[in-house]
């Protein structure tokens, strides 16, 4: 059996993987100043990853997947997370003290560099959440077979 | 030293250990067994911290996240989540922080021939993560979240072994039964706060006490139920007797210690104290858990009496001892503000602690009988104790322990929630002893077994190597000692707790800052 998907739908999931990585990638990004953040963009370019699984199928996947450079990933968002939760212990723990002292992200409200550690936040849940429903989509897609 | 420093290490710790975990484990399998015991020995030793401090200067802990006032700006109420350790919370931090310690040890040894341990330690990091998070949380969303962490973790450990039928079929009862446990739990906060507008468990005591409504009556409602599934009472028992044998033995040790103390025992007490403890009528409520601790204690026990798979009668019997915790908590309850309540109350508390201990010794030392001899059938194991003399004597010594054997620290927990019961009301004082009639058969039952005539199957059997042996080493010490002092401990630690416990206007005025 055909593990992949016929031209037409290749082709089209071509030319929509990128766009739908850079909507995600948009999301992720203004997560601080539109709805959105971490987790739905994430969300967004795991669904990405996830067409190309289903469009170009198990075997092409396997070439372009790296289990332990996903994990270390995943690791890697939560870290971050947790050090930009960390960054104002001096006064408490998630004390936003990029917002408050600087160096960086503390610009106008509104604008892209705004919002403290919320943006590094939003980058390491986001991360972290593409990566993790990646992973889990491909460890079952790769689960033995049909019959035990 | 300054407890307030100090406290969200508690949770640093574990969270960096767990998401560093794939990182480590890289540098191959030395690398991250090394990594876990060092993660859950420095919280061991952060608890112990918080526990000492705690203990020592009587306060009640607050630590605000992302300020250093809870308050909003200009406003009178908190706006933020707040962490607040009082001395229940304290001892259950030391609790989880040891068993949890004991058990990464344990599976350096116990899960050397299993794969995919990177993902099991990093469990069960996660697991005592969200443990401690309950333990200190102030919030009751926060609780929520910490609760899920908990669940979703022991989920994952109990199916962890998923070539086994039963892993499986027990990973499915359990995550079916949770998960709707929690979703009671969660549809009682969504009241609560559509009722209230806050979710700060000090203030919405108050905002509790000034206005009662029939939603926070049904929001109560839906606390104990979804917390009695978590902590496994009867009529709800049924998937603890699944989860806990199929899980590996490490982790029955925790299912059985821990998680079914916090997410149930701990969460309800926090809960009907310190939320509801001024705005319902206590006596209910407190005949409701009664009535569920009398059906726990007299089944579970019961139950334990006929198994033949050796953790499967553990588990019965976690069940049986969390009805004598119950009991406990009902009658401190059900008495509050009367001495006998308190007492109760204190052998609830101690009990909790002391079963913690017994019921991590008994798993771990489960684990070593399959992992020597690869079977848990009681019927095959006859005359243990020739071949394996260090395992059946600790079995011993913990088989002591939980029935209640004078010098062991059984003993005196059992002492209090019998004293307290029999004043409280005679009909259940006996219920308690009944109940303990049925352990000492289901134990006895045990031991017989074990110094029985030695089978074939047993004699190559040998005792285990040091990682597994030593957990349980110190796990037996820790009951002998504390059980050569008992009203010392009583009396300096658990009287404390259950007067901080019942203090509810201590508890709503450390966050409310007295103003």
């Amino acid at each position: 059996m055909r593990e992949d998907m016929g031209l037409i739908v290749k082709t089209t999931a071509r030319a929509i993987i990128p766009l739908i990585g850079i909507f995600g990638a948009y999301i992720v990004v203004h997560g601080h100043l539109t709805p959105g953040g971490g987790f739905q963009g994430g969300a967004t370019i795991a669904g990405a990853g996830i067409l190309f699984l289903v469009a170009f199928g198990l075997d092409e996947m396997k070439k372009h997947y790296n289990k332990s450079l996903y994990s270390v990933l995943e690791g890697v968002g939560g870290l971050a997370f947790l050090g930009a939760a960390m960054l104002g212990m001096g006064v408490a723990f998630f004390y936003n003290t990029l917002w408050h002292n600087g160096p960086f992200f503390n610009g106008e409200p509104g604008t892209l560099l705004s919002a403290g550690f919320l943006p590094i936040m939003n980058l390491a849940v986001g991360l972290k959440v593409f990566t993790g429903l990646v992973s889990a989509l491909t460890a079952i897609a790769l689960y033995r077979r049909w019959k035990s | 030293m300054n407890g307030e420093a100090i406290l969200p290490y508690l949770i640093i710790i574990p969270l960096f250990g767990a998401f560093s975990m794939p990182i480590v484990n890289l540098l191959g399998r030395k690398a991250r067994e090394a990594w876990a015991v060092l993660i859950s020995g420095a919280t061991l030793a952060v608890g112990s911290a918080i526990f000492y401090y705690i203990w020592d200067t009587k306060k009640i802990l607050v630590y605000t996240l992302g300020a250093r006032s809870p308050l909003g700006q200009g406003v009178g109420f908190p706006i933020r989540i707040v962490w607040e350790v009082d001395l229940f919370g304290a001892i259950m931090v030391l609790m989880v922080t040891l068993v949890s310690f004991l058990a990464v040890l344990y599976s350096l040894g116990y899960m050397k021939h299993d794969t995919g341990l990177d993902k099991y330690y990093t469990l069960i990091i996660i697991l005592e993560l969200g443990m401690l998070g309950i333990a200190i949380t102030g919030d009751l969303f926060n609780f929520y979240v910490f609760l899920e962490i908990m669940s979703i973790a022991s989920y994952a450990l109990v199916a962890f072994r998923n070539d086994t039928w039963e892993g499986i079929e027990a990973g499915i009862k359990y995550m079916f039964v949770g998960s709707i446990a929690s979703a009671f739990v969660l549809l009682g906060i969504a009241l609560l706060y559509g009722q209230y507008g806050t979710l700060t468990m000090s203030y919405l005591a108050l905002k509790l006490a000034q206005s009662p409504s029939v939603t926070a009556k049904v929001a109560l409602a839906l606390f104990i139920a979804g917390l009695l599934f978590k902590s496994g009472a009867s009529p709800v028992h049924m998937w603890l007797a699944d989860a806990h044998p199929a899980a590996p033995s490490s982790i029955s040790a925790m299912l059985s210690g821990l998680v079914i103390k916090i997410g149930g025992i701990y969460a309800l007490t926090r809960i009907l104290f310190s939320i509801y403890g001024a705005s319902v009528s206590v006596k209910t409520v407190g005949w409701v858990v009664i009535i569920f601790a009398c059906i726990t204690l007299i089944v579970g026990n019961a139950m334990a009496v006929i198994q033949n798979d050796m953790k499967r009668l553990l588990a019965y019997s976690s069940v049986g001892q969390i009805g004598y915790i119950l009991l406990g908590l009902g009658i401190g309850l059900a008495a509050y503000g009367s001495q006998t309540g308190e007492i109760a109350m204190a052998g609830a508390i101690y009990h909790t602690f002391n079963h913690a201990l017994m019921k991590a010794l008994l798993f771990l030392i489960a684990g070593v009988v399959i992992h020597q001899l690869g079977t848990r059938d009681l019927n095959e194991l006859s005359g243990l104790a020739k071949a394996m003399p260090k395992t059946t004597f600790a079995f011993l010594i913990g088989a002591a322990a939980i029935i209640g054997m004078p010098p062991l620290n059984g003993f005196a927990s059992k002492w209090l929630i019998y004293e307290s019961s029999a004043i409280f009301n005679p009909i259940l004082g006996a219920i308690a002893i009944i109940g303990t009639a049925f352990c000492t058969a289901a134990y006895v039952k045990v031991l017989y077994t074990f110094f029985g005539r030695p089978s074939e199957k047993v004699m190559k059997a040998k005792d285990p190597e040091g990682t597994m042996l030593w957990p349980i080493i110190i796990l037996v010490v820790a009951i002998i000692v504390m059980g050569l002092f008992p009203w010392q401990i009583s009396d300096r630690v658990m009287i404390p707790a259950v007067k901080a416990l019942e203090n509810q206007l201590a508890y709503v005025s450390a966050v409310l800052g007295g103003a």
